[in-house]
């Protein structure tokens, strides 16, 4: 069997998970990046999108993360995110209408402050969407 | 001595504010029981927070970004300091908007060019009675804390940091130690403080080397609105949780007050009609002595 380690993620609203994992997968500003056990130290910036996790009984687990930070230290890894949900608990409609009002700000340009603002609520949306739309499809 | 009727008056006053206290009371308490589940879920991921930034600031490399400059260069006269500063909605909370106020401009009076940014109703009319300049497009209520909320705190803090139209960042609100104690913070946001190591480690001594990826820069910039974010929102969860728990223990305060008083109202009351009863029997007893009399 696969070597474990450590692992947890913390959303702002609670602990979304914490346990033994063989592998983690998440989303960077350039690309994914994969961790297994005895990674190298590091401290990483996680980007908008789906977060899997392989626990010990070889089953990948899919979870839709914000932005946030990683950091992996002594075997141990910790998730810092603002928002973590499972793909099922995502509201549909909710996220839809969200995207749309996000298009609509980009579209009229404003300050630069509310074209980020826009583009990160863009991001989220979008990311909830493309993961259930997997599920239902 | 006053007259049955006043007495009667005041009685019926104090039980109808004391039906509001109550009522207060009642509200306040469901409202905290929510606030402080929010916390306990918050709490994780805001003490993880400071842990990371506190590892981040350990481990950097001597590098140059934007979020550690501390402008020792500018003249203290030059510098301006932004207070964010998180009050409540209404009063009636016991001490909690005063030490938060009262902190605030202690902290304000030793610098001379500062910048506030109010969170709550009751703060911002403080500071515009007192002609305090204060934001005016800053207009966030300090009810029910979202996250929503503080990322639209921290991308004007960091727009107004990163444009250097301030110099500083402070936050200051209230923290709750437990449900009986309540503590004022007055917190550095901005800048972060690059890494003094406090304890000197023998040079034997392992010392865990961090990668940064893909750069350090890159994950300070994305790291650092993150933290602040975070920072902020826990912020505003405890100190409504405080307010909630202060407001509590206020009306509590105030009901207890409110049924002594009625206490000793009532037996002031019971007393008058007595003597008004033995008065007009005297007055009855002579009456008819007077006519035996006759």
């Amino acid at each position: 069997m696969a070597e474990t380690y450590y692992f947890r993620i913390i959303a702002s609203n609670g602990i979304f998970f914490e346990g033994k994992v063989q592998a983690v997968l998440f989303s960077t500003i350039d690309g994914e990046r994969e961790l297994m056990a005895h990674h190298e130290e590091m401290i990483i910036a996680v980007d908008v999108g789906t977060l899997r996790y392989q626990t010990p009984d070889n089953e990948w687990h899919k979870v839709i993360v914000g932005v946030g930070t990683a950091q992996f230290a002594n075997n141990r890894c910790t998730v810092l995110v603002d928002t973590c949900e499972l793909p099922e608990n995502i509201d549909r409609a909710r996220a839809q209408a969200a995207l749309e009002r996000a298009e609509e700000q980009m579209r009229q340009r404003k300050s630069i402050v509310e074209y980020k603002m826009s583009q990160a609520s863009l991001a989220r949306a979008l990311t909830r969407l493309k993961e259930t739309s997997r599920k239902n499809v | 001595m006053a007259n049955t009727k006043e007495i009667k008056d005041r009685i019926n006053s104090i039980k109808q504010t004391q039906k509001i206290t109550n009522a207060m009371y009642l509200i306040s308490s469901t409202k905290l029981q929510k606030a402080r589940k929010d916390l306990e879920a918050t709490e994780p991921y805001f003490f993880g927070m400071e842990a990371m930034v506190d590892r981040l600031r350990r481990h950097l490399p001597d590098i140059e970004n934007p979020y550690f400059e501390t402008f020792d260069e500018l003249p203290e006269d030059e510098k301006v300091y932004a207070y964010l500063v998180i009050t409540a909605d209404k009063g009636l909370a016991g001490s909690y908007n005063h030490n938060v106020l009262k902190m605030t401009e202690e902290a304000m009076s030793k610098h001379k060019n500062t910048k506030l940014f109010v969170v709550g109703e009751l703060g911002r009319q403080y500071f515009e009675s007192k002609h305090i300049q204060i934001d005016e497009q800053f207009h966030y209520t300090a009810q029910n804390p979202s996250l929503h909320r503080a990322r639209m705190i921290s991308l004007r803090m960091l727009e107004l940091f990163t444009k250097r139209e301030i110099h500083s960042l402070n936050i200051v609100y209230t923290f709750m130690v437990n449900s009986m104690a309540t503590e004022n913070v007055n917190q550095v946001l901005l800048p972060l403080k690059a890494s003094v190591p406090d304890v000197s480690l023998p040079m034997d001594v392992y010392q865990e080397e961090f990668m940064l990826e893909p750069s350090p820069d890159a994950v300070i910039n994305a790291v650092v609105p993150n933290c602040t974010t975070g920072y902020i929102y826990s912020a505003l969860v405890e100190s409504f949780c405080s307010e909630q728990n202060a407001r509590m223990q206020a009306m509590q305060a105030a009901n207890k007050s409110a049924n002594e008083i009625l206490h000793d109202l009532s037996i002031q009351y019971n007393r008058v009609r007595q003597a008004m009863i033995t008065q007009e029997i005297t007055e009855v007893c002579a009456g008819a002595k007077a006519a035996q009399k006759d």
